[in-house]
């Protein structure tokens, strides 16, 4: 698939989008990575540069701030890069119980999950347009499904992502431009998760994935334009699950599964 | 100058030691028995007797020295817990780069492995740039990805880190995991043939021991502050390094391979008989991958800012083989000595 068309990455330095580049990479597709300056993503643009043969460009920005992306748009238009991909996946992850969180981190996350994300599917529309057919990808979490203590804004954000992407994907069928939406359980991204999820019991062991299957998983799904792209039999039979049994039950569950964690940091403090 | 050290009693550390003192300096060493056979001897190495997880004890040995080399890690890849890795690797850099701090130290080298690095692609190696391609898959090269972090905040220009990603050591020195090539010799001296996962090809880097010692020497001397370099040597594949081992032994070569999934298959299977064990087999699958994984890597730049010069894997298994040739006759004599 040697094209001049790109493929455009956000949060890619690191974790889940990493893998997506290197995924992306394997399939020769050119890249555009986008993610927070002093994250190495420059390291990973030469790399990725030298090892595949495809073209790849970077830009350092904040996401949350409406300035640096209007400089994107800038620098994509200066650069002279066409998009046929746009893969909304940076986000800001959750920290904890909602009334002892700071406001300015919430109004932090929910410009990044969710602002930026409309923002450049707005921004990128005309572009993606002329170059259909064409695609979106928004990457959710399965924390869209349930109602989490902890997680309380970052599922919400999550849960905006998925509605979005099912609606957009009717509204943008007639320009050729598909959207499909990813929902990952929980992945041994960087070397603090993977070492958290070593300590973890054997059962909720069981749907921890490597971000490099999910990413493969997900762009054979994207390409072949899958609406909903849930990665991992035991991730869907949860979900199954979670849907087949009654709310009080579940809502029993999670919880007792609070109070624990709520224990455990009262311990920890 | 006075320096401290950890993992004295260690294959890297002990050779590091000597040298040192052997270059006029003065060594404190944290170590947990003073009795410990594979201590150096010397009365410029002080033992201070003392733990990676009691700060207090690093603190007292590390009183009026003025640099670290962090050597110690726990490298045991066959424990199926992490706990113990976690307790060395991340929790006790921590304590030493706490108490280096407090103390005082100009300069911190932290000794770490190529294997954070994870897999070289076909056809390219592994440099200090090279974004990590896939997960962590053994607690070894995790726990010692986590240690990196810990230094790399550390580092400042007062307080200057240096990290070194050592690859896979061979030559002369304590027997240990961490050298296995030196197991290998020993296997064919005794048998005079080898049987071998048949995956040949796999290719990795190789550093003489000697080489290493002069690297962290080199970065005391001359590393700035957050710099950091792999330490190696030259790259060859399983059947390259073996048919020199061979040579050198002057036998005739004789390896036998065996299919690697079914090698697998029957670790898997043995592992089986030791599941509710801390430790497993030696020969476990997830030590095959880590040993037949592509690790080839550059020490370029440890070459152009350091000086650094490494030894020919020719020459090195050279002085490798005398060294076991030695060893075991010295053992022979023992053995006939103990019996008469």
């Amino acid at each position: 698939m040697k094209t001049n068309y790109y493929t455009l990455i956000t949060g890619a330095s690191q974790g889940f989008g990493k893998a997506l580049a290197i995924e992306c990479a394997k399939r020769n597709m050119n890249l555009f990575l986008i993610d927070l300056p002093r994250t190495s993503l420059v390291n990973l643009q030469v790399f990725l540069q030298n090892n595949f043969e495809i073209k790849v460009c970077s830009f350092e920005m904040d996401l949350s701030s409406k300035e640096d992306c209007d400089k994107l748009v800038k620098f994509i238009h200066h650069q002279k890069v066409e998009l046929r991909y746009l893969i909304n996946n940076a986000g800001v992850l959750s920290k904890g119980f909602f009334n002892e969180v700071d406001l300015h981190y919430y109004l932090k996350q929910i410009e990044v999950n969710i602002c930026a994300p409309t923002l450049l599917i707005k921004l990128f529309y005309d572009q993606l347009k002329r170059n259909s057919p064409s695609g979106i990808l928004n990457v959710s979490s399965l924390a869209s499904y349930f109602s989490l203590p902890t997680k309380q804004v970052y599922a919400a954000t999550k849960a905006y992502l998925y509605s979005l992407s099912k609606s957009l994907n009717l509204e943008f069928r007639d320009d050729n431009i598909w959207v499909s939406i990813v929902c990952p359980g929980g992945m041994n991204t960087n070397p603090y998760m993977c070492y958290k999820n070593r300590t973890m019991g054997w059962f909720a062991k069981l749907s921890i994935m490597d971000p490099e299957e999910v990413a493969a998983i997900t762009m054979d799904a994207f390409l072949e334009r899958k609406e909903v792209i849930i990665p991992g039999t035991v991730n869907k039979f949860y979900l199954t699950l979670g849907k087949l049994i009654p709310q009080s039950i579940r809502d029993t569950i999670t919880t007792r599964e609070m109070n624990r964690f709520r224990t455990a940091e009262l311990s920890m403090g | 100058m006075k320096i401290f050290i950890t993992g004295i009693t260690g294959y890297i550390g002990s050779k590091l030691a000597v040298s040192l003192v052997e270059d006029g300096h003065v060594v404190h060493a944290l170590v947990r028995d003073p009795n410990s056979v594979t201590l150096p001897i010397h009365e410029n190495i002080i033992p201070f007797k003392g733990d990676l997880q009691d700060i207090e004890s690093i603190k007292l040995a590390m009183k009026g020295c003025i640099s670290v080399f962090h050597v110690a890690g726990y490298t045991n890849i066959r424990c199926r817990d992490i706990d113990p890795f976690y307790r060395v690797n991340v929790q006790g850099t921590s304590n030493v780069l706490k108490a280096a701090k407090e103390n005082l130290i100009k300069k911190f080298i932290y000794t770490s492995s190529v294997s954070v690095f994870g897999a070289s692609l076909p056809g390219s190696v592994i440099t200090e740039n090279q974004p990590r391609m896939s997960t962590y898959t053994n607690d070894y090269e995790l726990t010692k990805v986590l240690g990196e972090n810990l230094v790399k905040e550390y580092s400042s220009n007062e307080f200057k880190c240096i990290i070194l990603n050592i690859s896979r050591v061979y030559g002369p020195g304590i027997t240990c995991y961490s050298n296995g090539i030196n197991k290998l010799f020993t296997i064919i001296l005794k048998k005079g043939f080898l049987v071998v996962p048949a995956k040949m090809e796999a290719r990795a880097n190789y550093v003489y021991i000697d080489d290493v010692v002069e690297a962290h020497k080199l970065a005391l001397k001359q590393a700035k502050a957050g710099d950091q370099y792999i330490i190696g040597g030259e790259n060859a594949t399983y059947e390259r390094l073996f048919e020199i081992m061979f040579a050198k032994a002057k036998m005739k070569k004789r390896i036998y391979p065996i299919n690697y999934n079914l090698i697998k298959y029957i670790c898997n299977f043995t592992s089986l008989f030791s599941l509710f064990k801390r430790y497993d087999n030696s020969l476990c699958s997830r030590i095959l991958d880590f040993l037949f994984t592509d690790r080839a890597a550059s020490s370029v730049k440890a070459q152009k800012q350091l000086g650094y010069r490494y030894t020919s894997l020719e020459k090195g298994l050279d002085l490798t083989y005398e060294f076991i040739k030695k060893k075991s006759h010295e053992n022979k004599l023992l053995h006939s000595y103990n019996r008469s």
